[in-house]
């Protein structure tokens, strides 16, 4: 608060405006403490959400052998699920708990709460994301770890693109968990709406079986982001050497987080909504 | 400058009217009740001055700012405190983490061990929230609603959902926090609140106000009839009074005027000077509970708010 002072005058002067610099960026950093603070004190789902993707890369990886996928390139089909499972922990972490959770918030009325604190709405969103990108992160480097101790797999051949896709992956399916979470009715809906959506998407994208490119189910799933996200991972642990950018499914990935954003511009709701 | 100012205000959500034509005050340092029915109003009242909601119409002031203006938003909520109607607090938190982090949003906030001791949690401190009981968990939403160290404190149904004790705890951190100065305006549906805490109130009923002025006075309550009460003396008939009583039972006796003074007299002096004792005798106002329960049932109430 300012003041004007005079003879005869004494008045407060609101400050306006909603930014207040380097305090303001103290200020999210310590938000994200504590959202890492709230994941970790809850460690069954904290589990749930790292450990998933690393299971299915143990399962699977157990079967793969020495296996290798032509549509890929003849990249091993290791590399192949080491990748794709990288992919899918960032889409679990940034999309399904992301989602879940913030309906969940809405429901209990802590969203409402926090709208009534003078935290504003950019920290509080930019920390929650923030926080679903570090475990996000934490997951895709357990699997890199696993998929070379467990299998042998190296990693990705090219790293700058491979770090790209995981960055841009992390903008758009947090994006797309925040306009999802605005199309769910209640808490109870949250889990089986979000969880089905998501795990419909990426058995029709290729994760647990490879779809040759070109077929109908691959012209299909090219239309969702969930492929593309793949394809883009996957790319990346191809030959080495070999120019690779992944620029159409890094595109394609960025139109589906437009997406999500206008969606959740235009639906957003502090209030639970219990329908 | 009043703490709030209400001018005519006026929300609708489509065809459904939540608010018409309110208007009242709140004068710093006081505590002021907005009571009303379910569907009267109130909520959508208090979230717009807490700046949650938008308005339809009218002039509303929250500490000298229009709190629908974006821009200084975060200048108020530094200075306001909220006590949400229906609990949310992490259930995963302790007690004293998520007090921490909310005294973080705030640039002059209480400390958060005074806040603990405030609300009687001290021997809970390290709890996880999950593991408290509703009544504790209603104690922290107080608390979390005044760790910012508020000049307005907006409590919308504190005390629902408490036991006696924690009832009365609560009225007693309300009355040290008015007595520090803080800004207090609260909705209920206890009448007892209202007359334990309350410098001023008003009803909502069909969305809009119906009475307002101090507890003691609000819907003419200090100006209507009285009830004269005491035991008929041994040996007396209700004929026999200076003035017609009639038996209530149990030996007593009621008389209905608006002339108390005058009653009082007649009845003390016959009393007086025929060595009757008035057992019991008791002067009785009309409660405000039966000043409420008039204005909220008389009429209709209109179409429900929230």
């Amino acid at each position: 608060m300012s003041a004007v002072s005079g003879p005869g005058v004494d008045v407060e002067v609101p400050e306006r405006g909603n930014f207040r610099g380097m305090s303001d960026l103290r200020l999210v950093a310590r938000q994200v403490g504590f959202e890492q603070l709230s994941f970790w004190l809850n460690p069954i789902g904290a589990l749930m959400t790292i450990a998933f993707s690393v299971v299915f890369l143990i399962l699977l990886g157990a079967t793969a052998g020495t296996t290798t996928v032509k549509s890929y390139g003849g990249i091993k089909l290791l590399d192949y699920y080491v990748a794709g499972f990288c992919g899918y922990g960032v889409m679990a972490a940034c999309f399904t708990i992301l989602a879940i959770t913030l309906v969940n918030r809405r429901e209990m009325g802590l969203l409402k709460r926090v709208r009534l604190s003078p935290l504003p709405t950019w920290m509080l969103m930019g920390a929650i994301i923030v926080n679903a990108m570090i475990v996000a992160a934490l997951g895709v480097v357990l699997l890199l770890v696993v998929g070379r101790l467990g299998y042998g797999v190296t990693g990705p051949a090219h790293w700058g693109p491979f770090v790209v896709t995981v960055l841009v992956a992390m903008v758009c399916y947090s994006a797309l968990g925040v306009g999802i979470s605005t199309l769910v009715p209640n808490a109870d809906a949250a889990g089986p709406m979000v969880s089905l959506t998501f795990f419909i998407l990426v058995a029709l994208s290729g994760l647990w079986f490879p779809i040759a490119p070109g077929s109908g189910l691959a012209t299909f799933a090219n239309f969702f982001p969930i492929r593309h996200l793949i394809d883009a991972l996957v790319g990346s642990f191809g030959q080495r050497g070999a120019p690779y950018w992944p620029w159409r499914d890094l595109g394609v990935m960025l139109i589906w987080g437009a997406a999500g954003i206008a969606v959740g511009l235009r639906r957003w709701s502090w209030s639970p909504r219990r329908g | 400058m009043p703490a709030v100012s209400v001018e005519h205000l006026a929300k609708s959500y489509g065809e459904t009217v939540a608010v018409r034509d309110v208007s009242f005050e709140v004068q710093r340092g006081e505590v002021f009740a907005l009571l009303g029915p379910n569907g009267a109003g109130k909520t959508t009242t208090v979230e717009i001055l807490e700046g949650f909601r938008t308005r339809s119409g009218g002039r509303v002031e929250t500490l000298g700012v229009d709190p629908a203006d974006r821009a200084t938003q975060r200048w108020l909520r530094n200075r306001i405190g909220v006590v949400l109607q229906e609990l949310a607090i992490e259930p995963y938190y302790s007690v004293r983490q998520v007090l921490t982090r909310n005294a973080g949003y705030y640039p002059n906030p209480r400390p958060v061990d005074e806040v603990i001791e405030l609300i009687g949690l001290a021997e809970k401190a390290d709890d996880r929230v999950k593991h408290l009981s509703g009544g504790q968990q209603r104690r922290l939403d107080v608390g979390l609603g005044i760790v910012g160290n508020p000049e307005l404190l907006f409590l919308d149904e504190p005390t629902t959902g408490l036991d006696p004790s924690g009832r009365r705890e609560t009225w007693d951190l309300i009355h040290r926090l008015a007595g520090a100065g803080t800004t207090v305006l609260l909705t209920t549906h206890y009448m007892d609140e209202v007359e334990a805490l309350a410098d001023q109130a008003a009803v909502l009923f069909g969305q809009e106000i119906v009475a307002s002025g101090t507890p003691a006075s609000i819907g003419g309550r200090d100006l209507g009839a009285v009830t004269i009460r005491f035991r008929l003396p041994d040996g007396v008939t209700p004929s026999e009074l200076p003035v017609a009583g009639v038996p209530v039972g149990d030996g007593l006796v009621e008389i209905h005027t608006e002339d108390e003074l005058r009653v009082l007299h007649d009845l003390t002096g016959w009393a007086l000077a025929g060595g009757y004792a008035l057992a019991g005798l008791s002067v009785l106002r009309v409660s405000l509970e039966d000043i409420y329960l008039g204005l909220t049932r008389s009429g209709d109430p209109g179409e429900p708010g929230t």
